[in-house]
């Protein structure tokens, strides 16, 4: 297992190494003089700008740079925003929990929804039912999640004035620290009377749209595991042996049935964070996409470079953690190639 | 005796030829031939925009804006389904738009099979430190969220309808490349190809005319499945202001210009949106069906 764990390890290495060479060189090809930028639009002294080159290290051959760069990412410095001056990992850190709060509720979401659906349309194959989950499904799966969003928006918050439209809280009734960043946490934290509520209404429409292709894609993948699980021959025997169908289905098949669900649900970590760019930008949640964005927007390149550095980089590790609980599970995967 | 021969041939059945039994399996699928029926009218609508649409995508009729469509109020049948903030047609405007997104869905799926062919095949026949290099920046792309690689791409080269292309292509060539790649490494061992090399054929015949086309299957799904999220990506891109710019009738792109009057005018918000919806929708249920008739080995259920 050690030597498993120590394999996948290795392997992400040239993966990082490769990352890090991407945004280097990206950050190289965008149009614009990174010093111009930084002293302004009014031009300046040959002299000034020749120090600030040499300040900045770009008088130092391309390798030299690019090891320069690797050093401080060792050390955790993934650049100085040009909005704010500040080092891009704190405000990147800062904002990350309010879309990993996003993230996590839509994959429970998806997840508490999705894997009953799947078990209904398999175990009622062909019926109605089965048919209507199928084609949510496709719908689902289709869905330009960024027009269902203001679908949402204009039924619940401007039709029915049920939910609203943006941020985390309202900001007018509530007032406290954010600590861990979490918000249902912290208003939780802070003891004000209906700021959890507050913060769960907030929370439902961005849920539920970030929620929607992953919904899907677990309630298919369920289905058509239940479905090769359910003709095996040890549900047979559980069936023979005259287990009610509730058990045969909840206990020997669902178990089994899981283990490709469970590994989508990992794998999809990658694009569930890409769904959350979208979802923020709709729903003007202070999170890592609305921060992306916006870097984009202002031309504030040292963050987006930053940024993507670190969005990659959790996706790898989240990655990494995947097979290796995979591999834990499933012992001949990890003596296979 | 041939007349005798020839009669029994002629009683026996016909062996159907390879594209009969493909549509035989394909039209069992009714899902399926609604998706190939609803891609062929929005197909057939986009070749013939200039002639179905009422009006130029990008005339603006300053005295009709914010129409809402003939069935509510005020609607006027010169606009079948209202005009935008600017006076601009919203049918004419989506049955262009059709156009951009199927045109943006084939560039980046054709772009990505020649890539992917080129690349899975080197990789498999070139093994080693060169199958190495290739497959870790595969990894290393698709480690990247899509979305977000896609607006790196779009930072370094500029907002346009092209750079759309090369961005959607990107994010999604590495799939091409590992379907061929693992396709190609479970055939390289059979018999067959074993035969081919001994009597001598060359390496670049054996991996196009040898190996290639019996890869074909899974790679004409996924080619049918990437048309529909390359349609998906490029509309979030639009959608963001990063992709075909103004005055371009983009679907994404038009969702983002009107969303300021989604109280007001519903309907300039909710059209665009189910455009990309239907085509999506259409061409995934369609290539759900080629997948099911071309690879019974992977049909679900």
């Amino acid at each position: 297992m050690i030597k498993f764990i120590l394999r996948r390890l290795l392997l992400t290495i040239p993966t990082f190494l490769a990352l890090t060479l991407v945004t280097f060189v990206a950050i190289r090809l965008v149009p614009g003089d990174p010093v111009e930028v930084r002293a302004g639009e009014h031009g300046i002294s040959p002299e000034r700008l020749a120090m600030l080159r040499h300040e900045m290290g770009l008088d130092q051959p391309v390798i030299v740079q690019y090891f320069q760069y690797l050093w401080q990412l060792a050390h955790g410095n993934f650049g100085t925003s040009l909005r704010t001056s500040g080092p891009v990992a704190t405000e990147f850190f800062s904002l990350f929990p309010a879309t990993l709060e996003l993230a996590f509720c839509a994959m429970m979401f998806a997840i508490l929804l999705g894997i009953p659906a799947g078990v209904l349309a398999a175990v009622r194959r062909g019926n109605v039912l089965d048919h209507g989950v199928m084609g949510i499904s496709v719908i689902g799966y289709s869905m330009p999640i960024f027009w269902w969003g203001l679908l949402l928006i204009m039924f619940f918050s401007e039709w029915l004035n049920l939910t609203p439209i943006s941020g985390r809280i309202d900001p007018i009734k509530f007032y406290f620290d954010t600590p861990t960043g979490f918000m249902l946490f912290d208003a939780w934290w802070s003891g004000q009377e209906g700021a959890v509520w507050d913060a769960a209404q907030h929370l439902i429409l961005p849920t539920i749209v970030l929620g929607t292709v992953p919904l899907a894609v677990i309630a298919r993948i369920t289905r058509s595991s239940m479905l090769e699980v359910l003709s095996e021959d040890y549900v047979r025997t559980a069936r023979a042996k005259g287990m009610s169908p509730l058990r045969v289905v909840g206990l020997h098949a669902l178990r089994n049935a899981l283990i490709p669900v469970v590994t989508s649900i990992g794998l999809a970590i990658g694009s569930l964070l890409a769904g959350a760019v979208l979802t923020e930008t709709i729903f003007s949640w202070p999170g890592i996409g609305t921060w992306l964005i916006e870097s984009i927007n202002e031309r504030d390149y040292p963050s987006l470079q930053g940024g993507i550095m670190l969005i990659s980089s959790f996706v790898i590790v989240i990655n990494l953690l995947v097979d290796v609980l995979y591999g834990a599970i499933n012992p001949r995967l990890r003596h296979g190639r | 005796m041939v007349a005798e021969t020839e009669a029994v041939a002629a009683t026996a059945p016909k062996r159907p030829g390879q594209l009969a039994d493909f549509w035989a399996s394909f039209s069992e699928n009714r899902g399926a031939v609604i998706g190939l029926v609803f891609v062929g009218v929005i197909a057939l609508m986009a070749i013939f925009a200039p002639f179905v649409a009422p009006h130029s995508p990008i005339e603006q009729f300053r005295n009709f804006t914010k129409l809402p469509p003939v069935w509510e109020a005020g609607g006027n049948w010169s606009f079948p389904l209202g005009t935008d903030a600017l006076g601009r047609d919203a049918l004419s405007r989506l049955i262009y738009g059709a156009r951009i997104s199927l045109f943006i869905g084939l560039m980046v799926m054709s772009v990505s099979i020649v890539i992917g062919v080129i690349l899975g095949l080197v990789a498999t026949f070139a093994g080693g430190v060169v199958d190495m290099i290739i497959m870790r920046i595969m990894d290393l792309i698709i480690a990247i969220p899509s979305l977000v690689l896609a607006i790196l791409v779009v930072a370094i080269l500029g907002p346009s309808l092209e750079n759309t292309i090369i961005a959607v292509t990107v994010v999604y060539m590495p799939r091409y490349v590992r379907l061929v790649r693992g396709s190609a490494m479970s055939e390289i061992g059979k018999d067959y190809v074993t035969a081919a090399r001994v009597i001598g054929v060359g390496t670049f015949r054996l991996m196009f005319i040898t190996v290639l086309p019996n890869c074909l299957a899974p790679l004409i799904v996924q080619a049918a499945l990437g048309v529909s999220d390359a349609i998906l990506e490029a509309a979030a891109l639009g959608f963001l202001g990063l992709g075909a710019q103004p005055p371009i009738p983009e679907w994404g792109a038009m969702l983002a210009d009107n969303r300021e009057f989604i109280r007001s005018n519903p309907w300039i918000v909710t059209l665009p949106g189910l455009a990309i919806l239907v085509t999506v929708v259409a061409v995934n249920i369609m290539g759900d069906g080629l997948r099911d008739a071309l690879d019974p080995k992977l049909k679900r259920g």
